[in-house]
């Protein structure tokens, strides 16, 4: 895994005649398997720049490359493969597929990911088995309307993790659940980050949460203000 | 199964929309199955008259007979190899007038020799034809022999007496000798019996001041002529033209005209059969856009997550296409179904007084029904799917 580089990464809006920075300039390295918090208060650039790694988005200008491949000159074709194969996703609002089951929307992301999923047997194995990590392979045939919050945010960390992506990017995902769920969450992410090396990028609002990552960004007004590393990366 | 799910997930909304392509696919199916009998029927006519040239009286004679002689003469022009004198009746005269998209039950006086060169061959599903020399036989249609409940031995008088006959009706007794296999078209009406008992028919029908004076067997009410096997339609055209060059007092009809008046009919009733059923389905294939529409508004985070773990443009088009196309299926094979259903129940539990059928389906009609609605299905999810694909992840995942 070669990690995340952000060199000069910039997005602007227009609206009308002003123009928005919402990310102005960033320049990072994130180590392979680090476990980064970006804070910052609302309109910093968190969400923008999340996006920005999630190949969500294209860049106004600058250099993003992931795992060694240069992002900003892919096209949407090779940024949805990109996306299948590197990235994970954890939002908010877990967006689960009602009509899934529990089984089924943690195999989703292999369904447009043929090269990550090899078999079938071996996509389905994978998934048996992080469903079991993550505790729910009692619910493996429940629908998410059957599912606590807590447990709808574990099936997606399970998702996330299903095509081995080496970037999981985690977008306020302890936002909808009590505290003492946001730290059983936080205490599984990272165990899946020591046992599978990922890097995770974790935007969040909550300190307490953010305390648990071993560097700290925080962004203002769109450029970083203070990265500071707590604690060492583990070891990919 | 997700796309089962997909559809289910929106009972109401679903089932309102497969219903419209069920009413589509089922009038398709309906006014198709019309319009396929109709077709069988006149193509049987293209058959027979694109193979023969029918020659009658000329222009602005009263009545419609000819003198056997001229038999003869036709037999000499060019191209001619064979001509046969021809009789038809009423089977049932003076029966109460009903629309019918058959052929009226009709007594069809007609040499066994002439199967032998006409292009409609008949073929028996029992017994034989009527044979030249034999009096009182009759070979009946497939039709005629299910509305008058006859199989080969039994007795049948013709013509059928009318409930209001005058006092000097008559009718014969006709021994059932054979019955033809259907054909879908005028034969499947027609009672056939021999050139000596038509003429004795046509004898009965003429005026009874009449009766007697005239020799029946020097009169005929048509001719058919035949050139050589294979003979072209343009070639029959010329033996025609030629007939009424060098026959005076006869008048050949050009086989070209008639094909063309058959077909004109038949495309005018296709097309107007069709077009119903089809402006039925396109309000079918708009609940179908309309629902797609609906769906994908509903489900714009669900594009968005599936845009965020890696589904390409395609992929998202691809899955609200098939699922239009799924609609349009189930619609189109529940349609059909109902469709084929009315039909089978029309034609045989509600047969015709004449036991004609009404309807046809054929396998064309079973790939058009389900094809084009499947096809309209797709197709009406163009669209939607298009805008779908199109939406922009970060919008579409924190869309509310």
């Amino acid at each position: 895994m070669a990690g995340v580089q952000l060199v000069g990464l910039t997005k602007h809006y227009k609206r009308g005649q002003e123009i928005i920075r919402a990310l102005d300039g960033v320049t990072l390295d994130i180590a392979p398997g680090e476990f980064v918090a970006v804070i910052g208060r609302s309109g910093s650039g968190k969400t923008t720049m999340l996006d920005l790694l999630g190949l969500l988005l294209k860049p106004t200008a600058g250099s993003l490359v992931i795992d060694g491949v240069e992002t900003t000159q892919l096209g949407d074709r090779q940024r949805a493969h990109m996306r299948a194969r590197k990235v994970g996703f954890v939002f908010q609002e877990y967006n689960l597929l009602s009509g899934l089951t529990v089984f089924e929307n943690v195999m989703l992301p292999q369904r447009y990911a043929p090269q990550a999923r090899g078999d079938g047997e071996a996509g389905k194995k994978r998934a048996l088995d992080l469903i079991e990590r993550v505790g729910l392979t009692d619910r493996i045939k429940h629908r998410p309307s059957e599912l606590s919050g807590g447990q709808m945010q574990r099936v997606a960390i399970a998702r996330s993790m299903v095509n081995r992506p080496s970037l999981i990017l985690l977008d306020e995902p302890t936002g909808a659940v009590d505290t003492e769920t946001a730290q059983q969450l936080v205490d599984l992410l990272k165990l899946l980050n020591r046992q599978e090396g990922v890097t995770l990028v974790l935007v969040t609002h909550d300190l307490d949460i953010a305390g648990n990552a071993t560097r700290h960004i925080r962004l203002k007004d769109g450029q970083v203000v203070s990265d500071e590393k707590v604690g060492e990366p583990v070891t990919v | 199964m997700e796309l089962f799910r997909n559809i289910w997930r929106r009972k109401l909304r679903s089932t309102l929309t497969i219903s419209g392509i069920v009413i589509g696919v089922f009038a398709l199916t309906t006014m198709g199955a019309l319009a396929e009998n109709f077709n069988a029927l006149i193509d049987g006519g293209v058959k027979y008259f694109g193979g023969s040239i029918q020659v009658g009286p000329p222009d602005g004679q009263a009545a419609a007979l000819l003198p056997v002689s001229k038999i003869d003469e036709i037999r000499k022009v060019e191209g001619v190899e064979a001509a046969f004198a021809g009789y038809s009746f009423q089977a049932k005269p003076g029966g109460a007038l009903v629309f019918s998209f058959g052929v009226p039950d009709t007594i069809v006086g007609a040499d066994p020799d002439e199967n032998n060169y006409s292009a409609l061959k008949l073929t028996y599903a029992q017994g034989r034809f009527v044979s030249a020399s034999s009096r009182g036989e009759v070979t009946l249609g497939s039709t005629i022999s299910r509305e008058f409940k006859k199989n080969v031995g039994d007795t049948i008088d013709l013509p059928v007496k009318p409930a209001d006959a005058k006092p000097d009706f008559i009718n014969h007794t006709f021994t059932v000798v054979g019955i033809l296999n259907e054909t879908k078209t005028a034969p499947d009406s027609f009672a056939y019996i021999n050139l000596t008992d038509a003429q004795m028919l046509l004898g009965d029908s003429l005026p009874a001041s009449f009766r007697g004076s005239i020799d029946t067997s020097q009169i005929t009410e048509g001719i058919s002529v035949y050139g050589k096997p294979g003979t072209s339609l343009s070639d029959l055209d010329k033996i025609a033209d030629r007939i009424n060059d060098q026959v005076p007092g006869v008048k050949a009809l050009r086989p070209s005209d008639l094909v063309n008046a058959f077909k004109a009919g038949g495309q005018v009733f296709t097309a107007v059969a069709i077009a119903a059923a089809v402006l039925a389905l396109v309000v079918g294939g708009l609940s179908v856009i309309n629902t797609m529409f609906m769906a994908v508004s509903d489900r714009v985070r669900e594009i968005g997550l599936k845009k965020a773990v890696g589904a390409t443009t395609t992929n998202i088009m691809g899955e609200f296409l098939i699922e239009a196309t799924l609609m349009g299926l189930i619609g189109g094979l529940i349609g059909y179904g109902l469709g084929v259903l009315l039909v089978v129940v029309r034609n045989t539990a509600f047969p015709a007084a004449d036991g004609s059928t009404l309807f046809l389906i054929t396998p064309t009609l079973t790939v058009l029904a389900i094809g084009f609605a499947t096809v309209l299905g797709a197709g009406a999810g163009v669209f939607p799917a298009w805008r779908a694909a199109r939406l922009d992840p970060v919008i579409a995942l924190r869309n509310d």
